[in-house]
């Protein structure tokens, strides 16, 4: 038990004040994670049966190789080699950002998706942002409020939210707004060939954002809500709140700064999680509106058989989600001290 | 103390709702034959036609009875959620259990294990594994299981935990008790309230994530699923027949759903006591 610990503690300081920070414990969490989606990616197309060349590319675009371009990748890949030297070969490539080639878009992936990685992060972080506030805002008032008919219906109205699909919200505001009601632009992110610019410019690509934007916050904000109203239960019992009452405070700061704050705390924890369900929720959302992001990249991809492109979204998802996980283990430290001295 | 599950449900407005629309969900899975009329993967009459006596929500666009295909898409749904969510609550149970009671170095290398899959998500490797290996129904569950299970284990871990030090078990373990007496009269019982709720909740996203894979095209070509039906109906929206065809699908999916998640609701109070209203005393009591 003893050299456990002090493995821990001396991996510990090795990682440095980030490590002091966290404790070793999350970054090797981390460091797993990642471990399992590059294992993940270079083994899959190897374990399939026939030529690893065949399972990333498929038959239809190996035929279209000339033989000399199948030999460059042979050697690029190391197929020919052992798999220990072939997994060499994937990392080196990866740190080099080179994700591979691919046939369908005929540019390398890492530009592929840097093109479309834009549009995703423009959804995803205006709908994290608008339906954490909304959220929060309305658990705050509705913990407050408990049992008040307000409040029940409120509950009400958003765990039958919660239960709708994030797609089936998607495809009836499609259809209601844009087929149906033809208020608002069907598919894409902007006109194409508009020529728009300015002012003209940004009201088209608000236009084209604001079905996609809806239908993911509509799918989110009960989450917050929920989480939120919950903990604001559990705060205002807390004897600190008495305290407060009993020092008179006004009901509105008691509400905000005192219930209210300390009820952010687990939506600050879940803000990690919550990263990861809002990027698969894009997935579907961007292949409702066939907005040109990650998830519509990923659709195409998997349609097409373009399994490259597939694993390099995949790639660049999971690093970014566990990014954010470890930035808000980070804040957390800061925001709640407490943390900080359990370690 | 030892928690009443169906006590709890039964006795709150959301838990009766859910159980009762469930039960109403499943009988429909369970005589779906019945209730269906037609084969719902065979061409009954011509495509595209709108609902009538004969065909209650009208024909798809390969001429498929959508009344019938929403029935057995019940089947589907409700078959991957609970198989998935029976594995995963297994797996959840052992693996969570085993990590506490033998501790040390198991203990840590499957609980990083156990959170770095929490923080993966999941829907990406599934669609990554089903680019690869184009799965059956019976394949994806068994996929679906394998990446369920992780978040129950923790829970479970971390109430064994708990429980191996409390008072009666150390009393009951002082009056001869053996290992297997211990566990099943002490431990599974204070368990059981953590894996009905890790069960419930696996359902709900199985459920889910069956559907959600089936509207990106993953899914067993010879089943009916409610996602793979939406789909099909979200690509001919610019006809008039989604009211009849994609709505119905979706909302049988959605009310699914939401049932789960009421049942889940009424669970709450049950494992956070401090939820529970102040009127009823029986928490404290």
């Amino acid at each position: 038990m003893r050299s456990i610990r002090t493995i821990c503690s001396r991996s510990a300081s090795r990682f440095g004040l980030l490590g002091r920070v966290l404790g070793a414990q999350n970054i090797t969490t981390y460091i797993i994670a990642l471990a399992i989606i590059l294992t993940l990616n270079f083994l899959l197309p190897r374990l399939m049966p026939g030529d690893p060349l065949m399972a990333i590319y498929g038959d239809e675009a190996l035929v279209q190789m000339s033989p000399q371009l199948q030999a460059n990748l042979v050697e690029r890949f190391a197929l020919d080699q052992s798999l220990w030297q072939q997994f060499g070969a994937y990392l080196k490539g990866l740190f080099t950002g080179d994700l591979g080639y691919s046939y369908y878009y005929n540019a390398p992936v890492f530009d592929v998706i840097l093109g479309r990685l834009p549009w995703t992060l423009l959804l995803v972080g205006l709908s994290l942002v608008l339906s954490t506030f909304v959220g929060v805002f309305l658990g705050i008032e509705s913990g407050w409020r408990r049992g008040s008919r307000l409040d029940r219906s409120m509950l009400a109205g958003m765990m039958s939210l919660n239960g709708f699909p994030d797609f089936f919200i998607g495809t009836v505001l499609l259809l209601v707004f844009g087929v149906t009601l033809g208020l608002l632009p069907l598919s894409g992110a902007m006109t194409p060939y508009s020529g728009l610019s300015g002012g003209a410019l940004l009201l088209d690509v608000l236009k084209h954002l604001v079905l996609p934007l809806t239908a993911l916050t509509l799918a989110h904000v009960a989450a917050a809500y929920l989480l939120t109203r919950n903990t604001m239960i559990t705060v205002l019992k807390e004897p600190f709140m008495l305290t407060a009452r009993a020092k008179g405070l006004s009901p509105r700061v008691l509400k905000y700064r005192h219930a209210g704050r300390n009820s952010m705390l687990p939506v600050l924890t879940m803000t990690g999680v919550w990263v990861g369900v809002m990027i698969t929720g894009t997935l579907f959302i961007e292949i409702i509106f066939s907005y040109p992001g990650l998830g519509y990249l990923m659709y195409e991809a998997l349609l097409f058989r373009d399994h490259v492109v597939i694993q390099g979204v995949l790639l660049l998802v999971a690093t970014a989600v566990l990014a954010v996980n470890l930035l808000v283990d980070l804040a957390y430290t800061r925001v709640d001290p407490r943390v900080g001295y359990a370690h | 103390m030892h928690i009443s599950m169906r006590r709890e449900v039964s006795r709150s407005h959301s838990g009766r709702f859910g159980i009762g629309l469930l039960a109403l969900i499943t009988a429909m899975a369970l005589f779906a034959p019945l209730l269906a009329g037609y084969d719902p993967l065979v061409q009954s009459t011509a495509a595209f036609q709108p609902p009538s006596a004969g065909h209650l929500l009208g024909t798809n666009h390969v001429g498929q009875d959508i009344w019938s295909q929403l029935v057995y898409g019940a089947r589907t749904s409700l078959l991957v959620g609970f198989t998935v969510a029976s594995i995963a609550t297994l797996l959840s149970a052992i693996i969570g259990a085993a990590s506490a009671l033998i501790g040390g170095l198991f203990d840590r290398i499957t609980m990083r294990i156990v959170d770095a899959f929490i923080v993966i998500p999941i829907l990406i490797i599934m669609v990554l594994l089903a680019a690869y290996l184009k799965p059956s129904l019976w394949v994806l569950i068994v996929m679906l299981s394998l990446l369920s299970w992780q978040g129950g284990a923790r829970t479970v871990r971390a109430q064994s935990l708990s429980l191996k030090e409390r008072m009666h078990v150390s009393a009951a373990r002082c009056f001869g008790a053996g290992r297997w007496y211990l566990i099943r009269r002490h431990i599974l019982p204070d368990l059981s309230p953590i894996l009905v709720v890790g069960f419930i909740h696996s359902l709900r996203r199985a459920v889910f994530l069956e559907a959600g894979l089936a509207f990106i095209g993953i899914a067993d070509p010879g089943t009916v699923s409610w996602g793979m039906m939406m789909k099909k109906a979200l690509d001919f929206s610019y006809m008039d027949a989604w009211t009849w065809w994609l709505i119905p699908a979706g909302v049988a999916l959605s009310l699914t759903i939401v049932a789960i998640t009421f049942i889940g609701h009424a669970m709450e109070p049950a494992m956070d006591p401090r939820l529970r209203k102040e009127v009823e005393g029986e928490a404290i009591a």
